[in-house]
């Protein structure tokens, strides 16, 4: 690929920049006891303000609230299993055109996360039902990586409670990298 | 689990206690379904595999829960965590542990709380998994 191509691609990514993400996400269930049993369970955190009612109710809480890390799972869309692996691991179809499968596209077909950046404005506690919205908040030039050249993306999540209570955040940052770019000499001839 | 620290003792360069996580197959995969992540990188080793991984590896939920987890283990269970920022490194995969750091490097004061900014790192044998930083706050005692 050539110098002229690569900023093309980068032009074609510019107009989802400050963009929402996607629809709204919203949870299949409010924050409910069965799945805070299953987190702790899976993590074994004795933390007794998650599950044990009188710890909790005698807390700084008043009673129980969720796992703040499980923030993210409350809004995992539900999956159709047959068919993940094909699809890359998407839990569902993924409609339309958008930033990742036009880096996809051409080429950038790998993916590696490199940030999270998780804010909690309130500890959830159950009946909490949440919904999302998701913004794309930059990509950047085209760099060279040691897993080859690529572009970082990087997008904010804001967790919703009710109609308008903002509960949480999530900034996450991504590099879709071409794995085959890996050596920046092999490029020089093809420009 | 009531507080582990009383407060007013906590002290910028205080270390935490180191926590080494044996990291198995179910540990990755209990952690993955219980965040309802089902990507086959996190369950499914022949997949893993094909994606470059040597094995199935943490999904992003469970590493931000033990990190979580690392510091209210050492907080107490009176302690609200405000953020967890991470820089992620290389995978967490079975047979390995997962070795966990931190120290304070930050102590403030506002309105009825203390705020405590830990810095910390989640290590294996192939090299730093997660690197950052967790602000949680303890009410003032």
């Amino acid at each position: 690929m050539t110098e002229t191509e690569m900023d093309e691609l980068r032009e074609r990514l510019e107009k989802y920049v400050g963009k929402p993400m996607g629809a709204a996400a919203v949870a299949p269930d409010p924050v409910n006891l069965p799945m805070i049993r299953h987190w702790v369970a899976a993590l074994d955190d004795q933390n007794p303000v998650y599950l044990d009612q009188e710890a909790a109710a005698g807390s700084r809480f008043g009673g129980i609230v969720a796992p703040p890390a499980m923030l993210q799972a409350w809004t995992m869309p539900s999956p159709k299993i047959e068919g993940i692996a094909e699809r890359g691991g998407a839990p569902r179809e993924s409609r339309g055109e958008n930033p990742i499968s036009i880096l996809d596209e051409a080429g950038y077909v790998g993916t590696l996360a490199t940030n999270s950046e998780l804010e909690f404005l309130r500890y959830l506690r159950p009946g909490d039902h949440l919904h999302t919205t998701m913004e794309l908040e930059s990509i950047s030039s085209r760099k060279n990586t040691s897993l080859g050249q690529g572009y970082f993306i990087t997008w904010v999540t804001n967790y919703f409670a009710g109609d308008e209570e903002i509960v949480g955040k999530q900034l996450f940052r991504i590099l879709k990298f071409d794995p085959s770019s890996i050596d920046p000499s092999s490029l020089k001839g093809s420009g | 689990m009531k507080t582990a620290i009383p407060s007013s003792n906590v002290k910028v360069g205080h270390e935490l206690p180191e926590f080494a996580l044996p990291v198995t197959s179910t540990v990755i995969v209990a952690g993955a379904i219980a965040s309802r992540d089902f990507m086959p990188a996190h369950h499914d080793p022949e997949y893993a595999r094909g994606q470059g991984a040597p094995d199935i590896f943490m999904n992003i939920l469970t590493t931000n829960g033990y990190v979580a987890r690392y510091v209210t283990d050492w907080a107490g269970s009176e302690a609200m965590i405000r953020t967890i920022r991470i820089r992620l490194g290389g995978p967490a995969v079975p047979g390995q542990l997962l070795r966990f750091t931190g120290q304070v490097t930050a102590v403030g004061e506002e309105a009825d709380e203390r705020v405590i900014e830990v810095t910390l790192r989640a290590v294996n044998d192939l090299g730093e998994h997660a690197t950052g930083t967790v602000v949680v706050t303890l009410p003032l005692t």
